[in-house]
Formats: C-alpha cells, structure tokens, sequence
C-alpha cells in the first residue's frame, strides 16, 4: 500500500508518521537507534532567535499514562543551530520541518526568516501552543487574533510549507485555526501539551521546577482526537495529529478523525523503534479495518457517523 | 556507541534488604565504561536509569544494583535469571579514567556506590599510587559492595550516620583526612546531591581532577529530550547553564557543575 502524504506546496512524505518537536532532538540523538530516513519527517526541538535557556529542573515527571514536562524549550539558538545542526540534518532523506518559537511576532519573523534559505529545512512549524513559557509561544496561540499576526510574520519571510501548532489549552481551538488559515498557513498541526501539574508529596511542592508541565502521552489521546475532529472538519488545509500516539490503531483514529498525517513524541522514550513498527504494520491495519488506500481513511470517521444516522459531519 | 537491545539476566542476588542485583549479558556491553548507565524498560512511562555496578568486558555482562523506592524499582527487584531486560546501553559519559601515578579517592554514597565499584574494577589493578575507598550511608544496610572492594584488594572506609557500620558520621571527615594526606589525590564520587555538594566542597583544594556522577529525572536518557540537565558553568546574570546528565554527564568535572544552583 502507497503510503506516501502530498501535502500542500509540494511537500511529500514518505510516509505519515513523523517525530514530533520536541521528542527527537535534532535528529543525530536517536539516529543510533532509529533508522531516521525511514520517517515522513522529523520535526525538530524548537528554534528561538537566540539561545534559551529552560526551566530550572526538574523537568520531567511521570503521570499515569503520561508525561509531565517543563523543558522551557531550551535551545542553542538560530546561529548555533544554523552552524552545529542543519549539516547533520541536509545529510537526512527524510523531510525535516524547524518548530520555530518566538517571545514576539518579530522573533518568530527572524527565525523564519533566518532558516528560509537553509536547504535542510523543508517545512517550518510555527509553535504558538508550548505551556512552558511565560512570555511569547501560548499567549500567541490562545487569541486568534495575535495568531492571525504571527502567521502573517512568518509568511511574509519564507515559501516554505508553513503549519501552525495548535494548543489544546483552550474552549474553543479552532478559532485559532481559522485564523491562522487566514493568515496564511498552508497545514495545522495539533495537538501540543495539555497543562498540567504534579505535586511532590516529599518536598511538599510542585514536582517541576516550571511549576506547572505540559502533559504528553496515551493520557491525552482523547483530548487531541478531539481537537483534530473538530478543527480538520472547519478548515480546508491538511491537519497533522497527534497526542499520546502508541500504535498503528492509533494512527488509524486520528487519520479517521480527519488527520492527513501524525506527529508520534512521548513513546519514542520508551520505545525508540516505535515508529518504524507503526509504518510497518500501518498498511495492515488500514487493510483490516478495510481502507484500501491512507486517503480514504482520512475523515472516515465523518462521513459514518452520517450514516449511522447520528449528526452529519460536513 | 550504544544500542537498543534485549539482554538475559544471567544472575540475581539479593545484596541487601531493598537492593538487588542483575547481572545482564549482550555483547553491546562489552563497550561499556565505568560510571555509564542503561536506560532499562520497566512497566511505567519511562525507562529507569540504571549505573554499571560491575563489568566484564570479556563476557559481555554488566551488572546493575538497584534499590526498591518505587514501582519501576520494585518491578526490577522482582526479575529472575532466564528473563529479559529490554535496555538502551551503554549511556551517558563515564569516569575519565585515572592516572595510576596519582593518589585516588572514591566516595560514594548508597545506590551511588556501584559506579564507584566498577570504577575500581576497571582501574584498580593497574593502579601503583594509594588508593582508598570511602562508602557511606545512613545505616549498616545502606553501605553496598564493601565486601567487593574487599574482594578486589581494597578494604572501604565505612562511614554510616547512625553508627551502626564503620565511623558515625558521614564520608566528609574521612575525605577530609585523606585529602590532608594527599593533597594531590584524584577523586571520584557518585551518591546524593547533598553528598555531592560536600565533596565538592571539600575538594575544591585538591589539586587533582574531581569527577562527580550526577542523578536526575530522565526522559529519553539519550540526549533528545534536555529533561534531565543540572545547573552547570558559566553562571550568566540570568542563571546557569543547563546541561544533561545523560549525555553531557553522568560524569562531570567539579568545575563544571553550577553548585550554588543545584
Ligand atoms: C545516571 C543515573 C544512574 C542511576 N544509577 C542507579 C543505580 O545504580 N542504582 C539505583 O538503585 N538507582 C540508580 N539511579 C536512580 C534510579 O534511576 C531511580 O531510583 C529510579 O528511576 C526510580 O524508579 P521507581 O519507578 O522505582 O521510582 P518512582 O519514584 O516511582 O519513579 C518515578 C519517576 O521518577 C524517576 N526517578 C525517581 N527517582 C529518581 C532518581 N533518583 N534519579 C533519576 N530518576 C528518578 C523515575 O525514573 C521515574 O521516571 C540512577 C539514576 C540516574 C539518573
Ligand atoms: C519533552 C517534550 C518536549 C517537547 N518540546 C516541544 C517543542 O519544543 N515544540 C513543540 O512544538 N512541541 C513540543 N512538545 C510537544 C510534542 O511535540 C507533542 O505535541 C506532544 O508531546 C503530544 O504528543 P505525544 O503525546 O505523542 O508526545 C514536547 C513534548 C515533550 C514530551
Ligand atoms: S533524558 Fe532526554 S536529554 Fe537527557
């Protein structure tokens, strides 16, 4: 089976699974373990002007089912990615999309702008949904309207394939959908963390040194198939899912809840070969469940749920 | 190099209450070096991180001497020879190894003892100046593998907090007489932050390397993630350095870490 994803300005994946920002370093870190040119692509740990330093430790915890995380979206900055990263990752036959983060709209324009001729990066994808900051990233991603003004900031300094991550930290996430898609974005990606906190019973405070985390893993699977149904039936671009991914099966949902492609983070920790397992048993379980090709079960779950005679989708 | 792999427990011995330990076998871990870890499957979200207690090249086994604190533990303790552990080794960077010409300290902590042992094992023989190795714990139970670096031609200092092994108190004062003795001396040191803290306090005099195996939560253990950084040098205005533990350490040089933020 043809697994392959054409997705808009030109961008093709080999395949629809691709490591999600944050969880796959810059692509060298799990090469040793991963066979990376077998992904879609990989989407890198985000990018800021200039190197940020992260939330004071600790930064992870362990939930049931879950991921607690407070990174702070520590990273070596434009420059030093520009110079110690991009040469591993234009020797990649995979697509490699730059998360690309921002305090304000005139940083995430640098970035963009910044990365706009470097040959690695195929794609970028914009992060205005991390919980982990204070200033910048989620306070663009909960208003349509500062959203709508980042998109048109990254637009208006790359061609590239622009897709906006959407945050899961609010009613109503497709209005930030929308406009975004009305700024100019050619996909959306979804989810990212849910937030969250931990309280450490022996030190008698909140577990993360950030306070509060962004919770990842098979606990918020819902959360994000919910998200994607929703925003993949309001807006004409492709949506990438993603949250809690762990197999094949799940794959499946979300590319039924209407995803054209999934981004799969927290199980790389515990299963570094996961996701070549998925693109191997994907075709299976697409033919199991009676999909003779990936696009016809992209929304599958919409068009059945008018013919049970339950609500229409669209 | 370090791979993902499924390796036999070929032994398991209680060593003491709440600690057992495995013995694996793969032939990836005859690349492994005192003070590295393996990143082990357990039934949680995340992988356990497990130091080298003991070495064999030849064989390609490794041991790994874990204490019960929690469910990832517990289910470790509770694995037979015959089964498997599903493990991501060898990690991290280890100890630099020693200059034989050079006095040498280990001091190590409970559960942070092991890596000093396979230190040891490594080096010890071929080592032609004093060496000594300072074990410390809470009580009598908590003070592991002295009977190896017995075994292996190094009677330990014991120091245990409640008295019950060795001198009451804890590693400082027998660091603190030995460094008198040898100012030069190198030392090697793994156990809990606040013993860390000490040593590195201690040891700021010597003249000799000071190498340090840090512990923190970890997610990928590989590198990918920066969960599992510690406070680390240059101090800016704003604050510290963050590096990881898993691959920037668990080794690192005193100088190296950020104390006054750890
Ligand atoms: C590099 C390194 C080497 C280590 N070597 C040893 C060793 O040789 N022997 C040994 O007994 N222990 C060692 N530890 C500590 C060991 O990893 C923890 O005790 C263990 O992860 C606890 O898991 P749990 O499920 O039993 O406890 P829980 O408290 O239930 O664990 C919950 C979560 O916190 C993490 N966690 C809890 N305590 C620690 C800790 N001290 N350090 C890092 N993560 C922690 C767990 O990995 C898990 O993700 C080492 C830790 C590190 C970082
Ligand atoms: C440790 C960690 C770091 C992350 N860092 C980023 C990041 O830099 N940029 C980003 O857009 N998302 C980041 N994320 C979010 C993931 O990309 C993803 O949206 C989320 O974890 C849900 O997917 P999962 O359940 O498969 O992990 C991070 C997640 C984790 C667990
Ligand atoms: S645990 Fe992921 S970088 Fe160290």
């Amino acid at each position: 089976m043809d697994l392959s994803v054409r997705l808009p300005r030109g961008l093709t994946l080999k395949n629809p699974i691709i490591a999600a920002s944050g969880t796959f370093g810059f692509g060298p870190e799990y090469a040793r373990f991963v066979q990376v040119n077998r992904l879609g692509g990989i989407s890198v740990k985000g990018i800021s002007p200039e190197p940020w330093r992260g939330n004071p430790p600790p930064r992870v915890w362990e939930t049931p089912s879950g991921l607690l995380n407070s990174i702070g979206l520590q990273n070596p900055g434009l420059t030093t990615f520009l110079e110690e990263d991009a040469p591993f990752l234009r020797t990649l036959d995979t697509v490699v999309i730059a998360n690309i983060i921002g305090h304000t709209v005139e940083e995430y324009r640098t970035v963009a702008a910044g990365l706009q001729n470097e040959p690695a990066i195929h794609a970028f994808e914009v992060n205005i949904s991390c919980p982990n900051i204070k200033a910048g990233g989620i306070t663009f991603g909960h208003d349509p309207d500062a959203a709508y003004h980042v998109m048109r900031a990254v637009r208006s300094v790359t061609d590239k394939p622009v897709m906006v991550k959407v945050s899961p930290n609010m009613a109503d996430p497709w209005t930030v959908a929308e406009a975004v898609v009305e700024g100019g974005a050619d996909m959306i990606s979804a989810i990212n963390t849910v937030i969250g906190l931990a309280i450490d019973l022996k030190r008698r405070r909140p577990a993360l040194g950030g306070t509060t985390g962004g919770l990842s893993g098979p606990a918020i699977k819902p959360i994000a198939l919910r998200v994607v149904w929703e925003i993949a039936q309001r807006v004409s671009v492709p949506v990438i899912g993603m949250g809690g991914i762990q197999s094949a099966e799940d794959v499946l949902e979300f590319l039924m809840a209407g995803a054209r492609a999934v981004m799969v983070g927290t199980i790389t920790f515990q299963f570094p070969q996961r996701m070549e397992e998925i693109i191997d048993r994907l075709p299976l379980v697409l033919a199991h469940y009676g999909f003779r090709s990936l696009e016809e079960a992209v929304g599958a779950a919409w068009t059945s749920r008018t013919a049970d005679g339950a609500e229409g989708g669209e | 190099m370090a791979g993902a792999f499924k390796a036999p427990i070929v032994a398991a011995l209680a060593v003491a209450p709440r600690h057992v330990e495995l013995v694996i076998e793969h032939p990836e871990l005859s690349m492994a070096a005192p003070g590295q870890f393996a990143h082990i499957l357990t039934p949680g979200m995340l992988r356990r991180p497990v130091s080298f207690s003991r070495i064999d090249p030849q064989r390609g086994r490794a041991g790994l001497l874990v204490q019960v604190v929690g469910q990832g533990t517990a289910w470790l303790a509770e694995r037979s020879p015959g089964e498997w552990l599903d493990v991501l080794a060898p990690l991290g960077r280890g100890f630099q190894a020693p200059d034989p010409a050079r006095p040498w300290i280990l001091v190590g902590g409970g559960v942070g003892i092991p890596p000093l042992y396979s230190a040891w094992e490594r080096w010890g023989p071929q080592h032609r100046a004093p060496a000594c190795a300072i074990l410390g714990a809470r009580e009598a139970d908590g003070i592991l593998m002295a009977g190896d670096f017995q075994g292996a031609g190094l009677l330990p200092v014991l120091a245990t907090e409640d008295g019950s092994a060795g001198r009451r108190g804890t590693v400082v004062g027998p660091l603190e007489e030995w460094l008198a003795r040898y100012p030069e001396a190198q030392v090697m040191a793994c156990g809990p932050n606040g013993m860390l803290a000490q040593v590195s306090r201690v040891a700021a005099g010597a003249t000799g390397p000071v190498q340090l195996a840090m512990e923190q939560r970890m997610g990928c253990g590989i590198g990918a993630c920066l969960a599992c950084v510690v406070p680390a040098t240059p101090v800016g205005p704003e604050g510290p350095r963050y590096r990881r533990v898993c691959t920037d350490g668990p080794v690192f040089f005193r100088e190296e870490l950020a104390w006054s933020w750890i």
